[in-house]
């Protein structure tokens, strides 16, 4: 097992650096760059640049290199100082325009997945104890329509019956007072209170995802032989549900939490536009328009990384669950 | 006896048909599954006929139209029935806000009729007419200004109706497009790694894993992003289609290296390796058509996820932009909460995505039930 | 008829009374047991001889109440508990707790695949301590300690490592041990093999066998011997049950019915299988047997569109029952020979012509 896990680990940084190349090829497509855009928009006031200060400018912002020396230029300042380059737009480190940004972010994803759980978990027992009942039939249809429907467009349906319901559509994560005076335990509630659309819209699609998995999965494992040996013991059927049956479920559901993530990143970029969510989605369309490539770059990266400790952090307790796995993948 | 001999026939045709058969048989029995394909049937009847089901153009507009609410289908002028009709609209001088308001023109009605003369258009870029399914007719004195607006129009004054036509010309292509390229890509490059194996696979599944990790719509904002402002209609529409299906095929080839794994070494395998058939004659003839279904299954299943990657993209004005429309264009003004709650019509397009995606997966998971025809 | 509380206390351990299993599907209902009686002596091996499909596995899971949702049994197991005097297993609640006392401390089961009737989830030690901790004892040190015991019992090696070892570290045979270890550890009073062997290589299918008789002498045991394999039954059993689509078509002591079968299916397992019939009828055959036909049975016997001593306007007409004609040996055929039979066949064709003269 020991072995297993060294070498899931050794594969995490070649895995990262493959990443954030493909990740800087992508971003640094777009024909011009940053200068580009910023002469542009200030030719249209009128101004007028000569052939030096545009390559003067090139050369401040480090864009008169081909894209793979940038790129070696901006991997070495991650490694060596934690620098993730120069966001033109905000004129500042990167990382300093993120930070807090990426702090909500994990924090809001940590979130989002302990609801998941805690709520598909048990609506699969008891859909898979109580098969073709009608709450079975309830919960089978609320999850093809949760998983099958993009969460961006619940949004806008969820915002529409608030504003009609309310007037306000409660947007943001932050009301103004507290992006003035910050988070403090007087507004906490205020902020849980503004977390609860974004979780459910979020987070339905995952959510509905996992009561399927573990639905099927439950009736699978009850139909298996092993269900009817414990049976034949004299096994009490909590026991079968909770200890046979609910554990065999469990391993691809533990196996998915990377590519939960991963969908999780994906439906929340555009949902928090819609909702207009303090978190990196909203910011990566911003830096993507302005050609803001180091800050671009940085947030996909970022979001890239979370993913792959996820993926990492399951591939480890997939090998602790699975005894299978634990077993024969320790030895290769 | 009688009785047992033909049981005995059904048997036989039962354990004679053929994969095919047997999936349609089932397919049959999942009555969401049989809904889904006639209303996709529907939907694609407007892709190929939307310049004659739509009564304007794409980019039709009115002034005098800006934002208005359904059309009202009367049926009652001035008391007397004269079949459906409606009024146009016209400007009024408020007296008392001394504000120009827009209402109802009562005195004057249109009749709705079919096949009326309007503006030009292709059938599959082929036949070119320009009569329509249904339209207004000219009023009793001459005047044109009546217009069926069936869900409303937008800021400009276009009819969405229409749009939504010409609008699912892409959101409902760009999927399948896009599934035939990932469908080609994950089978050959699936194949390959499952069929050689050893290090050529180690470096296909890494890329594979790679190329899993990060998250799909960011990636597809950032190629996105790279498309340049002012690209022709079609180009804009190849190179979504290629981001699209850069990140399917992942998927696809997935499944085509597990087939592999597991059906490579089967003796019949083995059986034509030794007769001298070639790695290419083998796949296809004889690895392929086993797990065909199973790859109808996934590529079904993954088309869902390029409608709502190509809207998301368009609604974030990253991908196909105006004047080519799709879905994803007409909710681009349902991003101003303001706008949509006072017009609330505005939402239909949502409503087509919507039906369009769960169609497909339920369309998805019959065949899917289908594909194990012996269970 | 017999009463109720016929059971003969000395001598049965379990009689099976006009037992039914009824599944529902889409397409309605299976009688996939149509009404059969037999009873297990104490201390003796009944083998229950069938091919597949034909109820045998449906009636042993029904004893233990252990089938799936959509089968319903009907009918009388009496079972002598010792807990709970002489009791009728059908009526019991399958999920209650009466039933569960039973399971696994009086009356026990192995099955066909050692290895999907483990969890590859737990070690074999934890699933085979968790039968003895539910029935013997709830203090560790002594049900591991009992637990052991029985593994060294079934002759595997090394037990205390073998003990925290998971389902895929074992062989097919060793698997079958721990199986049989996990069946047997609270010494059960019967014990119900579903084709034990059936899995396993031809000479790890002796060495169990052999296994299964040791244990028995020692614990005295009876057993409910499943299999379609007439060669096993002939080292294993006291008497054979041989059934056929849901009934029982012969019974009797295992020399009685290799010496002088009298049920035409019951020569034709004994000669070859192949001899019966051409290779047309066959494949007819095992169609008949699946799920489709079972439902729509024609009235009659069972066997007869593939019976070469058929009598016609007789077994396609009237169903037949068990008849004794002396020595143990009970038969359901009406071309059988034996005066018994005789004398039933003139009863029921008497019947039938009374029938047709009435109507």
């Amino acid at each position: 097992m020991a072995k297993y896990i060294l070498k899931r680990i050794s594969l995490f940084i070649p895995t990262l650096i493959l990443i954030s190349l493909i990740i800087f090829f992508v971003i640094q497509l777009p024909p011009g760059d940053y200068v580009d855009s910023l002469i542009s928009a200030r030719s249209a006031e009128g101004e007028i640049f000569t052939p030096e200060e545009i390559a003067h400018w090139r050369e401040y912002y480090g864009l008169d290199d081909s894209w793979y020396i940038q790129y070696g230029k901006w991997m070495k300042g991650i490694i060596t100082k934690g620098d993730f380059g120069y966001s033109f737009i905000y004129g500042k480190p990167v990382w300093s325009v993120i930070s807090r940004t990426v702090g909500m972010t994990v924090i809001l994803t940590l979130i989002i997945t302990v609801f998941q759980y805690a709520v598909s978990i048990p609506i699969a027992i008891y859909s898979s104890t109580h098969q073709y009942s009608v709450g079975d039939y309830f919960f089978s249809f609320i999850g093809f329509f949760g998983q099958a429907v993009p969460n961006f467009l619940i949004a806008i349906l969820l915002m529409y019956w608030s504003f009609k319901a309310t007037g306000s559509a409660n947007l943001g994560l932050y009301s103004t007072e507290m992006l003035q005076n910050g988070i403090h335990l007087y507004n906490l509630g205020e902020f849980l209170k503004r977390l609860i659309i974004p979780i459910i819209v979020i987070g339905t699609a995952s959510t509905c995802g996992i009561i399927r998995t573990v639905r099927a999965q439950m009736l699978d494992e009850q139909s298996k032989q092993y269900i009817l040996a414990a049976r034949s013991k004299g096994v009490s059927e909590n026991v079968i549900i909770y200890k046979y049956c609910l554990r065999a479920a469990l391993n691809p559901v533990v196996s998915g939490i990377g590519g939960m993530l991963s969908h999780l990143f994906s439906g929340s970029t555009v949902t928090a536009m819609v909702l207009n969510l303090q978190i990196l989605g909203p910011e990566l369309l911003k830096a993507l328009k302005a050609q803001d490539m180091y800050l671009a770059g940085t947030i996909v990266m970022v979001q890239a990384f979370l993913v792959v400790v996820g993926t990492l952090l399951s591939d480890i307790a997939l090998a602790w669950l699975d005894p299978r796995i634990r077993y024969t993948k320790g030895r290769d | 006896m009688a009785f047992i001999k033909k049981k005995a026939n059904k048997n036989e045709s039962y354990y004679m048909a053929s994969q095919w058969t047997l999936m349609g048989r089932k397919l049959k029995k999942h009555k969401l599954a049989k809904l889904s394909l006639l209303i996709l049937g529907i939907l694609y009847l407007g892709v190929i006929f939307s310049g004659f089901i739509a009564p304007y153009g794409l980019e039709d507009y009115d002034k005098l139209y800006q934002n208005t609410a359904p059309t009202k289908i009367r049926f009652y002028h001035e008391g007397e029935f004269i079949g459906p009709f409606v009024y146009s609209l016209e400007k009024y001088n408020n007296p008392e806000t001394f504000r120009v308001e827009i209402t109802e023109d009562t005195s004057e009605y249109y009749k709705l009729k079919f096949f009326t003369k309007g503006v030009k258009y292709k059938i599959l870029g082929l036949f070119e007419s320009d009569i329509h399914l249904f339209g207004t007719d000219v009023g009793s004195n001459g005047s044109t200004s009546g217009k069926v607006m069936l869900f409303g129009s937008d800021q400009l004054g276009r009819d969405i109706f229409s749009r939504i036509l010409y609008g699912s010309q892409i959101s409902l292509t760009i999927p399948f497009a896009s599934a035939a390229i990932s469908f080609v890509l994950g089978i050959t490059i699936g194949s390959i790694s499952g069929y050689f194996g050893g290090v050529i696979d180690n470096i296909i599944q890494r890329i594979i894993e790679v190329l899993g990790s990060i998250p799909s719509i960011p990636l597809w904002m950032a190629m996105s992003a790279a498309i340049p402002a002012g690209l022709s209609t079609v180009k804009m529409y190849l190179l979504i289609t290629i981001i699209l299906s850069l990140i399917n095929w992942c998927g696809i080839a997935r499944v085509v290296r597990g087939k592999f794994m597991s059906l490579k070494n089967e003796d019949y395998v083995m059986a034509a390796r030794i007769a001298g058939v070639n790695d290419a004659v083998i796949i296809l003839r004889h690895l392929v058509p086993g797990f065909l279904s199973y790859l109808i299954v996934s590529i079904t299943l993954s088309i869902p996820s390029s409608i709502i990657g190509e809207t998301s993209m368009s609604f974030l004005g990253l991908g196909i932009r105006s004047p080519a429309t799709s879905w994803g264009v007409l909710l681009d003004e349902t991003k101003n909460i303001a706008n949509f709650s006072q017009y609330p019509w505005k939402m239909i397009p949502l409503f087509f995505v919507i039906l369009a995606v769960l169609a497909f997966n339920f369309l998805g998971d019959g065949l899917r039930d289908a594909a194990d025809p012996y269970k | 008829m017999e009463s109720v509380t016929a059971i003969n206390k000395k001598e049965h351990i379990l009689e099976v009374k006009d037992f039914k299993v009824n599944i529902r599907t889409d397409e309605g209902i299976i009688t996939a047991v149509r009404g059969i009686d037999f009873n297990i002596k104490k201390g003796e091996t009944l083998g229950l001889v069938g091919e597949s499909g034909c109820g045998k596995s449906l009636t042993s899971k029904a004893i233990l109440g252990i089938n799936e949702k959509i089968c319903e049994s009907l009918g009388n197991i009496f079972f002598d508990s010792n807990d709970y005097g002489l009791i009728d297993l059908v009526s019991l609640n399958p999920k209650g707790k009466d039933i569960r006392n039973i399971r696994g401390k009086e009356i026990s089961m192995i099955f066909q695949e050692p290895m999907v009737s483990f969890s590859p989830m737990y070690t074999i030690g934890n699933q085979i301590n968790e039968c003895t901790r539910l029935h013997i004892t709830k203090d560790k040190a002594k049900s591991k300690e009992i637990s052991l015991e029985m593994m060294r019992k079934v002759g595997i090696a090394n037990v205390e490592k073998r003990y925290n070892q998971y389902p895929h570290e074992f062989s097919g045979g060793m698997l079958q041990r721990a199986l049989i270890a996990m069946a047997l550890v609270c010494r059960p009073k019967l014990l119900l093999a579903d084709e034990p062997t059936t899995a396993l290589d031809v000479t790890i299918q002796a060495q169990i066998l052999e296994l299964m008789k040791e244990l028995q002498r020692e614990l005295g045991m009876s057993i409910l011997f499943i299999t379609h394999d007439l060669g096993t039954v002939a080292g294993m059993c006291d008497r054979v049950a041989v059934m056929y689509l849901g009934k029982i078509v012969e019974i009797a002591p295992v020399e009685e019915i290799y010496q002088n079968p009298k049920h035409p299916y019951t020569k034709g397992l004994i000669g070859s299988v192949h001899k019966i019939g051409n290779k047309k009828e066959e494949r007819l055959f095992s169609i008949e047997g699946t799920v489709p036909l079972a439902m729509n049975l024609p009235p009659g016997c069972g066997f007869y569109e593939r019976c070469e001593d058929r009598i016609e306007g007789l077994c396609n007409r009237a169903e037949v029952d068990l008849v004794s004609i002396g020595n143990e040996h009970e038969v359901s055929c009406f071309a059988c020979d034996h005066e018994a039979c005789k004398a039933f066949r003139a009863k029921v064709e008497a019947e039938l012509d009374g029938n047709i003269g009435g109507n």
